[in-house]
């Protein structure tokens, strides 16, 4: 054997070390606890999960790869909390089963060890989510496993490849779940495995001194923050229960059984352990009926019931210090599926689906307001024929609400834009009437009827433009000739930024080749966004 | 004579920490193995030239203890006053490192150690500032008080052309709020509690740059004023004819955002800062 190879004090030391580090970060990782519940508490139930497995791994003495292990996943198991700490007693379950009866370990063992874990994670739970703490350990173990099958002794790499893919991982997870996205968030649970897995690395790294005043770097989402965790316009409030969890012991439990019994009488269950020792989670309205079914199984320890929707109250609170100052949430009117994601992606709080002959009622804007996170709400119509509606919802609701009377979606935009977060409720809504006059809006539609207007005879089906929603200034048979007449008119050679939206049914391509030629005629930045707007081809802005 | 020491993170140029007798510390970038000091192995031209080109993604790192009690030491035979002025804690641990470096010195010097909650020109400023109130004879109180008074009084702004090296580096903040837009835009961020906030979004370089004009125009009192760029020295000149009759010319500071801060940011960034005068 070889006598410096890795063994079971070293990994007792360098998870340590990573606790501490999670240690640092919990609150910041409560903070982005959106998913399966927003309860927050994700970054305390995995620094309890630790500590309670490190205790056990101080009682042990022996310094055996096997029987470290062992014993960090047995205090793991019993001192697991919440959805997020039972996933993390599995990992730890996982890594024993990977380095059963190893005395020490190397690079490759330490990776098979990992793809275990990464399994055994998987598998305590009946419906795995990707985008979560699942899908970071897995990408850790991959990365971890190709790193080794080049560099099989040289731990640190190892470890080092598992990080940076972890890092990486977490980054994605808000585009494989949704709900995070929306939050603008990544996953709790994932960070938290990233910053455990970090902090092992610096430990390892010979850092551990250097650790004490640093901290944790944490991996932000690539999307926008928005305040959405108060639910949207549309949705109804329904309470979360209560959050179960307790440890089962008994002999020969049928953990299949266990599984498909529990998961009849609530949601987000997690199992692990063995036939003897099982740590059980699950959310229900009921937990009395949960904790009499296990009765009968076996002996309970350690029994925790918490009130979700207590907790989501103090998340809400939580939410609003992180958000960035000015407690202004914006409240948008739009239809397209484009400009919903272009909203989206600015920071709006709640966008009401309604547009052009689908005007939104005064009552789903009162919704709409009533629900956004703030009791400041800014409210943008973004059309003429929306302006009124919007104007009545003042009066309507508790909150301080202001309009900022929108004409076209690109107005909207152009003053959400000007929204400053240094500004309070009146100020921004100056500004933002501001930065509507800075900017012109040419709608390009097909004429539904024959017409004369503005001196133009218009035939059915030709196509026309419209400057902000007031004045024809071109039509034609020509979808190009007909942008670039209206261009001329709206005066584009005083514009500096063009951004063209294109419609439902209107192709990139054609939007694309209408773009290069205004682009070699003046000088100016052209950018295309997909607008997806019904009847309009075209909404085109000029600022 | 007090002596002022801060870190690289402020910008201050070899020139100016002559002229006012400023120790600067550099922290460290490292590109794979290869690690630099700040603005002393790495010139920016030749960094910022490497962060665009290199595949690599470089790391930073702060400043240790044990180098802050060798210079605390070392700068204690010459004087019994050091004031040390670092970045915000929140963007690295060099504050933290500097308090530790200070607890393991053995001299009887008075050492303090202030984190300005800043990082860039807003840091250069206080420096500055204090170090010409040492050279005028003000003793180690009185320029750490008026620091830590001055503090709220120093506004960073910074335009960008992307916040990816932000969110990469973690230090993003709670500018996070203008990731992800689907339009383009020149981001406008302050620095303000010692973290990163969100200000305005204009749509192109163009617009970025009157936003800090206007942004600086619209103060009453300025007492000293900076600005810097990454590689767009031609931009910073017109901002400075822009700005430059707002303070007098010895108050009015150019610089170049160093290495260390570059990764973070990315080259593109153009940055005013203000020192407020008092009321």
């Amino acid at each position: 054997m070889k006598a410096n190879l890795p063994d079971g004090q070293l990994l007792k030391e360098i998870f340590a070390s990573g606790t501490t580090w999670l240690e640092k970060s919990a609150p910041d990782i409560n903070a982005i606890n959106v998913f399966p519940i927003p309860d927050g508490d994700t970054g305390t139930n995995m620094l309890l999960t630790m500590r309670s497995a490190l205790e056990e791994a101080t009682r042990n003495s022996d310094s055996d790869a096997s029987s470290m292990t062992k014993s960090l996943a047995y205090g793991a198991l019993m001192g697991a909390r919440g959805n997020s700490g039972v996933i993390l007693s599995q990992f730890w379950r996982g890594l024993a089963k990977g380095l059963e009866g190893k005395s020490s370990f190397d690079a490759k063992d330490f990776a098979t060890a990992l793809a275990e874990a990464s399994q055994t994670a998987y598998e305590g739970i009946i419906h795995p989510v990707e985008g979560t703490m699942l899908t970071v350990l897995k990408d850790a173990a991959e990365a971890a496993d190709k790193t080794a099958k080049v560099n099989s002794e040289n731990l640190l790499s190892v470890l080092e490849a598992a990080v940076e893919a972890a890092k990486d991982s977490v980054a994605r997870t808000p585009s494989l779940l949704p709900v995070l996205k929306e939050a603008g968030v990544v996953d709790a649970g994932g960070q938290g495995i990233y910053v455990l897995l970090d902090g092992a690395l610096h430990h390892l790294k010979g850092e551990k001194d250097k650790m004490q005043y640093r901290q944790p770097r944490l991996v932000a989402a690539d999307v926008a923050l928005t305040p959405k965790m108060a639910p949207t316009a549309t949705e109804v409030e329904v309470p979360y229960g209560y959050c179960t969890n307790f440890v089962l012991k008994g002999q020969s439990l049928d953990l299949k059984k266990l599984k498909k019994d529990l998961g009849k009488k609530g949601q987000s269950l997690i199992i692990s352990g063995d036939e003897s020792l099982v740590r059980v989670h699950i959310h229900s309205f009921e937990p009395g009926e949960i904790i009499n079914y296990a009765t009968h199984l076996g002996t309970l320890h350690q029994i925790s019931i918490n009130n979700m929707d207590d907790q989501y109250v103090e998340f809400i609170k939580m939410q609003k210090e992180r958000l960035p100052t000015a407690d202004i949430a914006m409240v948008t009117v739009a239809s397209g599926d484009g400009f919903l994601e272009v909203f989206n992606s600015l920071g709006t709080a709640i966008t009401v689906p309604g547009g052009q002959t689908m005007n939104p009622s005064v009552r789903q804007l009162v919704q709409a307001v009533e629900s956004a996170p703030s009791d400041n709400v800014i409210l943008l119509p973004n059309n003429k024929n929306i302006i009124l509606t919007a104007s009545q919802v003042e009066s309507l609701t508790s909150k301080k609400v202001k309009v900022v009377p929108t004409r076209t979606v690109p107005q909207g935009i152009a003053a959400f834009l000007a929204f400053s977060y240094e500004a309070n409720l009146e100020k921004n809504a100056q500004v933002m009437e501001e930065a509507i006059t800075a900017i012109k809006t040419i709608e390009v539609t097909k004429a539904v009827r024959k017409t004369q207007l503005n001196g133009m005879k218009i035939k059915k089906g030709q196509f026309i433009a419209i400057l902000n929603d007031e004045n024809l200034i071109a039509s034609g048979s020509n979808i190009k000739e007909v942008i670039f007449e209206a261009l001329l008119k709206a005066d584009i050679e005083d514009a500096d930024v063009m951004t063209i939206y294109y419609g439902a049914e209107t192709q990139a391509s054609e939007a694309e080749s209408i773009a290069w030629e205004i682009q070699d005629k003046y000088s100016i930045q052209v950018e295309i966004v997909r607008g997806g707007q019904p009847y309009y081809n075209y909404i085109i802005s000029l600022e | 004579m007090v002596k002022i020491v801060t870190d690289s993170c402020s910008d201050i140029t070899p020139e100016l920490a002559q002229e006012y007798g400023i120790m600067v510390v550099p922290l460290y970038v490292q590109f794979g193995d290869k690690v630099y000091r700040d603005n002393v192995d790495l010139a920016t031209v030749e960094f910022y030239h490497k962060l665009v080109k290199s595949k690599v993604i470089p790391t930073t790192s702060t400043v240790t203890p044990e180098f802050f009690t060798k210079l605390f030491t070392k700068l204690a035979k010459e004087t019994n006053e050091i004031l040390t002025i670092t970045l915000s804690e929140m963007y690295s641990g060099t504050y933290g490192s500097a308090l530790q470096g200070k607890a393991m010195v053995k001299n009887k010097c008075h050492i303090e150690v202030i984190d300005c909650q800043l990082a860039i020109g807003g840091q250069l400023l206080l420096v500055t500032t204090a170090a010409k109130m040492a050279q005028e004879g003000a003793n180690l109180n009185q320029i750490a008080q008026w620091v830590r008074e001055a503090i709220p009084r120093t506004h960073v702004r910074m335009s960008f052309d992307t916040l990816e090296y932000l969110r990469r580096g973690g230090r993003i903040g709670k500018a996070q709020a203008f990731l992800g837009s689907l339009l383009k835009v020149n981001p406008v961020l302050s620095i303000k509690d010692g973290t990163t906030f969100p200000v305005a979004r204009p749509r192109n370089r163009a617009q970025a740059m009157d936003f800090l004009v206007n942004f600086a125009k619209g103060f009453h009192h300025i007492e000293a004023l900076a600005i810097e760029d990454a590689t767009t020295p031609g931009e910073l000149e017109i901002l400075a004819q822009r700005l430059k009759d707002l303070v007098p010319p010895e108050r009015f500071y150019r610089s170049k955002i160093s290495p260390v801060v570059g990764t973070h940011v990315g080259p593109h960034v153009l940055a005013v800062s203000i020192l407020e005068g008092e009321c």
